[in-house]
C-alpha cells in the first residue's frame, strides 16, 4: 500500500511538475519569409531568433520559450494569414517579418488581436507613426542615416552624391542625408534610380563629370550596390569614398565581389572576422557557431536582439499575470538595455530613439569598424576606392 | 437539378461555410484570399472564353482599382463600399486605354496588354504627391460595420467578397446567355467567321474588355480595404494575373464556375495540405498537380468532375436496367 502511495505521490508531482512548465512555457511566433525574394534575409533572422530561443531557455529556468514559424512567402496577403494562424495555435506575440510592405498589414493583423510584434526587419518611418500600441522596432531609418553622416563628417567630406533607389526605406536615408549634410554646409546631389535598374553607367558618368563629388553614397540593396560599383570601376570617377548602407560591408559581398569590394564602407553591427568583446555577445557568437556551424551576420544579429527583448517582456508580463491582456508590451515599454547592438529603449511610438548603427569597411577580406571611435577595430582607409 | 444549383450554393456561401470556419481567423483568411484571386480569374476567363482574349495583364486593372478605391477613401472621405463599386468604374474607364490593343490578336495582344500593366505600376511608383509612390499606403481604411455586421473582421470580409464573386458569377451567366454572349463564344473560335456574319467584333470585344476590367478593379478595390496597404509593386504585382490565369485553366475557364472552383482548390489545397507537408517548396507540388491537370484533363477540373459524374450516372442507369 505504501509502495502504491509512493508511486501515485510520484506520479501527482510528476503531473503537476509538467504542468508547471506547460504553464510557463511561452509560445512566440515568427512570420517570416522562408521562401520568396527575401528568403535570405528572412533565414538570416530566423536563425538568430532561434538562438535567442535557446540562450534564453537554457537561462530561464522559471520561464520557458518555444517559437512557432510561418513561412511567409514574401507576401503579404499570406503574412496577414501567418499570424492568423500563429494567433490560432496560440501564440502571446510575435518576432520576425522581414520589408516594410509585408511589417505593415501583418503587424496590423497582430494589433486587431492586442498582440506584441517586434522587428528589426522594416525601418520605413510611417511603420511607427500608425498609432499602433503593440508594434515595435529596434532600428531605423535614421539610424543608418546617422552612421553614413557622423563617418563623413568626421572625414571631412564636402561634397557627396548621393544615389538612391526609389524604395521607401532607401529615398528615406537619402532625404535624411542631404537634409542634415546640407545643413552642415556639404553639397549634396541626388540621384534617384527605378529598382529595376541595372545599368548605372549613365548616372555614374553624370557624376563623374556634373557633380565631381568627394564622395559618393549608395542607399539601395546588394544588386544596386554591385551595379554601381561596376559602373565606376569602368568610368573611375575621381572621388575619395564610396559607401552605402545595409548588406554592403558583408564578408558574403566580399567573397562574391572582390575586385568591386576593396575600400567600400557600409553600415555593419560587426566586423569581420566577428570580434566580441562582451559575455553576452560573445554566448551569441558561440551559440550560433554550433547551432549553424558558421559566423553570425546582422541580420541574425538583429534577430536576437529583438527577440531576446520580446522573451524577457513576456516572461515578466507571465509573472505579473499580464500576458495576455497587453502586459508584454507594458513591459517592452519599460526596457531600458544594453544589447549587442548598443543600447535598445522604446518611445511611444514603438521606435527606438537610440538606435545607432556603425560604419564598417572592406580592407583587403576584412571587415574593419570604423565609425564610431568606440566600437572601432581599425584605422579607415582614407581616400580609398576600389579602382 | 439545375434549379437546386443556385440555392445550394448559396446556403453553402451564406450559412454552411461560415459556420464551419467561423472562429479560425486563419481558414476564413486563406478562403477570401482564394475567393480574391477566384474574381480576379473570373474576370480573365470573361475575357478568355468570351472573346478569345488571353491578357497577360489583369494586374493592372486589379491595382487601378485597389488604388483608386483607397484614394478615394482617405483624400475624398469617400465611404468604403461607394469607393470600391466606383474604383471598378475607374478600372474599367482605364481599360479604354488599353483598347488600341483590341488590333492585335494572341500573344500581341497578351503581350501589350502586360506593357499596360508595366506602365500602370511606374505611373503609380512615381506620381508621388497622389499615390505616395514606392512608400505606398498604410492603414487604409477598414471595411465598414453594416447592421450590428463588422465587414472588416474576417467572417464580414469573407461574406463581401462571395457576395462580390456570386454577383460576378450571376452577371457572367447573364452576359453568356445573352445574344451578345453567344457571339463573343464563336469568336472565340473564329472572329473571322462571326464578322461574315455580320457580328460587329471589335464593339464586343471592347465591351468585354470594360466589364472585365471593372470586376478586376472591384476586386483590387475590395482587397485594398482588406489587407489596409498598398504599394505599386504589390498592386501591380505579375502575380495577380499569372495564379488568376492558373486557377482559371485549373478550373476550367470556358466554364462558369470553373475559375472560382480553380482558384479555391489551388490556393486552399496549396496553403493547407501541401505546405503543412512541405514548409518551404511546397509549390513545386502544386506545379506537379497543374503540369498533370493540363496533360490529363485540358478542359479543367470543372469539366472532368462534369465527365466523371455524367459516367458514373451511366453506369447506375445501366445497372438498374
Amino acid at each position: 500500500m505504501s509502495k502504491f502511495a509512493s508511486v501515485s505521490a510520484l506520479a501527482v508531482f510528476a503531473v503537476l511538475a509538467a504542468s508547471t512548465a506547460w504553464s510557463a512555457e511561452i509560445k512566440i511566433g515568427s512570420q517570416i519569409p522562408k521562401t520568396g525574394n527575401l528568403a535570405r534575409v528572412g533565414g538570416a533572422m530566423s536563425e538568430g531568433i532561434a538562438v535567442a530561443a535557446e540562450m534564453f531557455n537554457k537561462k530561464n529556468g522559471k520561464h520557458t520559450v518555444s517559437v512557432l514559424t510561418m513561412d511567409d512567402e514574401s507576401s503579404p496577403a499570406k503574412a496577414v494569414a501567418a499570424v492568423e494562424k500563429l494567433a490560432s495555435d496560440g501564440v502571446v506575440a510575435f518576432t520576425g517579418g522581414y520589408g516594410s510592405n509585408i511589417i505593415g498589414p501583418a503587424s496590423e493583423a497582430a494589433e486587431k488581436m492586442n498582440k506584441t510584434y517586434i522587428t528589426s526587419g522594416g525601418v520605413a518611418t510611417e511603420l511607427t507613426k500608425r498609432g499602433l500600441k503593440n508594434f515595435f522596432r529596434i532600428n531605423n531609418s535614421e539610424g543608418y542615416a546617422r552612421a553614413l553622416i557622423g563617418m563623413y563628417t568626421e572625414l571631412g567630406i564636402k561634397s557627396v552624391t548621393v544615389i538612391y533607389s526609389t524604395k521607401e526605406a532607401t529615398e528615406e536615408v537619402a532625404k535624411m542625408l542631404e537634409k542634415t549634410l546640407s545643413a552642415k554646409g556639404v553639397k549634396v546631389t541626388l540621384h534617384a534610380f527605378d529598382p529595376s535598374t541595372t545599368d548605372f553607367k549613365p548616372i555614374v558618368h553624370k557624376i563623374k563629370l556634373q557633380d565631381r563629388p568627394e564622395a559618393i553614397a549608395m542607399i539601395g540593396y546588394e544588386n544596386d550596390y554591385v551595379g554601381i560599383l561596376r559602373a565606376a570601376k569602368v568610368l573611375k570617377p575621381d572621388i575619395k569614398n564610396i559607401s552605402g548602407v545595409w548588406s554592403l560591408a558583408t564578408s558574403k559581398m566580399w567573397s562574391e565581389f572582390p575586385d568591386l569590394m576593396n575600400g567600400v564602407a557600409g553600415t555593419s553591427t560587426l566586423s569581420y572576422p566577428a570580434e566580441f568583446t562582451t559575455p553576452e555577445a560573445k554566448e551569441f557568437a558561440e551559440t550560433y557557431q554550433r547551432m549553424y556551424n558558421k559566423a553570425p551576420d546582422y541580420l541574425g544579429i538583429f534577430g536576437y536582439v529583438q527577440s531576446m527583448m520580446l522573451f524577457q517582456a513576456a516572461a515578466k508580463a507571465q509573472d505579473a499575470g499580464t500576458i495576455d491582456k497587453g502586459g508584454i508590451s507594458e513591459e517592452l515599454r519599460k526596457l531600458d538595455v544594453q544589447t549587442v547592438i548598443g543600447r535598445v529603449r522604446f518611445d511611444q511610438d514603438g521606435d527606438n530613439p537610440e538606435f545607432t548603427h556603425r560604419m564598417g569597411q572592406h580592407q583587403d577580406g576584412k571587415v574593419v569598424l570604423v565609425w564610431p571611435a568606440d566600437a572601432a577595430t581599425g584605422k579607415m582607409n582614407f581616400p580609398a576606392v576600389p579602382w | 437539378m439545375n434549379k437546386l444549383k443556385i440555392p445550394a450554393v448559396l446556403v453553402l456561401a451564406y450559412l454552411v461555410l461560415p459556420l464551419a470556419v467561423n472562429g479560425n481567423d486563419y481558414v476564413v483568411s486563406l478562403i477570401v484570399a482564394a475567393l480574391t484571386i477566384g474574381g480576379i480569374a473570373l474576370a480573365w476567363s470573361m475575357l478568355g472564353n468570351l472573346g478569345g482574349m488571353v491578357s497577360f495583364g489583369h494586374a493592372a486593372f486589379f491595382g487601378i482599382g485597389s488604388y483608386a478605391s483607397a484614394l478615394l477613401t482617405i483624400k475624398a472621405g469617400w465611404p468604403v463600399l461607394v469607393s470600391m463599386l466606383f474604383a471598378g468604374l475607374v478600372a474599367a474607364a482605364s481599360s479604354i486605354a488599353t483598347m488600341p490593343a483590341l488590333r492585335l490578336r494572341g500573344p500581341y495582344f497578351a503581350l501589350s496588354i502586360l506593357a499596360y500593366a508595366e506602365i500602370f505600376r511606374i505611373i503609380a511608383t512615381e506620381w508621388k504627391g497622389l499615390t505616395g509612390g514606392a512608400a505606398g499606403i498604410l492603414s487604409i481604411p477598414r471595411l465598414p460595420e453594416i447592421m450590428g455586421i463588422d465587414l472588416g473582421g474576417k467572417i464580414g470580409g469573407y461574406f463581401v467578397v462571395v457576395t462580390l464573386v456570386i454577383a460576378m458569377v450571376g452577371i457572367y451567366a447573364v452576359i453568356r446567355r445573352s445574344p451578345q454572349g453567344l457571339a463573343l463564344k464563336a469568336m472565340h473560335d473564329s472572329e473571322d467567321a462571326t464578322r461574315v456574319v455580320g457580328v460587329n467584333a471589335t464593339m464586343l470585344k471592347a465591351l468585354m474588355l470594360v466589364v472585365s476590367a471593372f470586376f478586376a478593379g472591384l476586386m483590387g478595390a475590395f482587397n485594398a480595404h482588406y489587407i489596409n496597404f498598398l504599394e505599386p509593386d504589390y498592386a501591380f504585382s505579375g502575380s495577380w494575373t499569372t495564379l488568376a490565369i492558373v486557377a482559371a485553366i485549373f478550373g476550367g475557364y470556358r466554364t462558369l464556375w470553373g475559375p472560382l472552383i480553380g482558384a479555391l482548390v489551388v490556393y486552399l489545397v496549396d496553403q493547407l495540405v501541401f505546405k503543412a507537408i512541405l514548409p518551404q517548396g511546397h509549390q513545386i507540388i502544386l506545379g506537379a498537380l497543374l503540369g498533370a491537370m493540363v496533360l490529363f484533363s485540358p478542359t479543367g477540373l470543372t469539366p472532368l468532375i462534369a465527365k466523371l459524374t455524367r459516367l458514373q450516372r451511366k453506369e447506375t442507369a445501366n445497372a438498374a436496367h
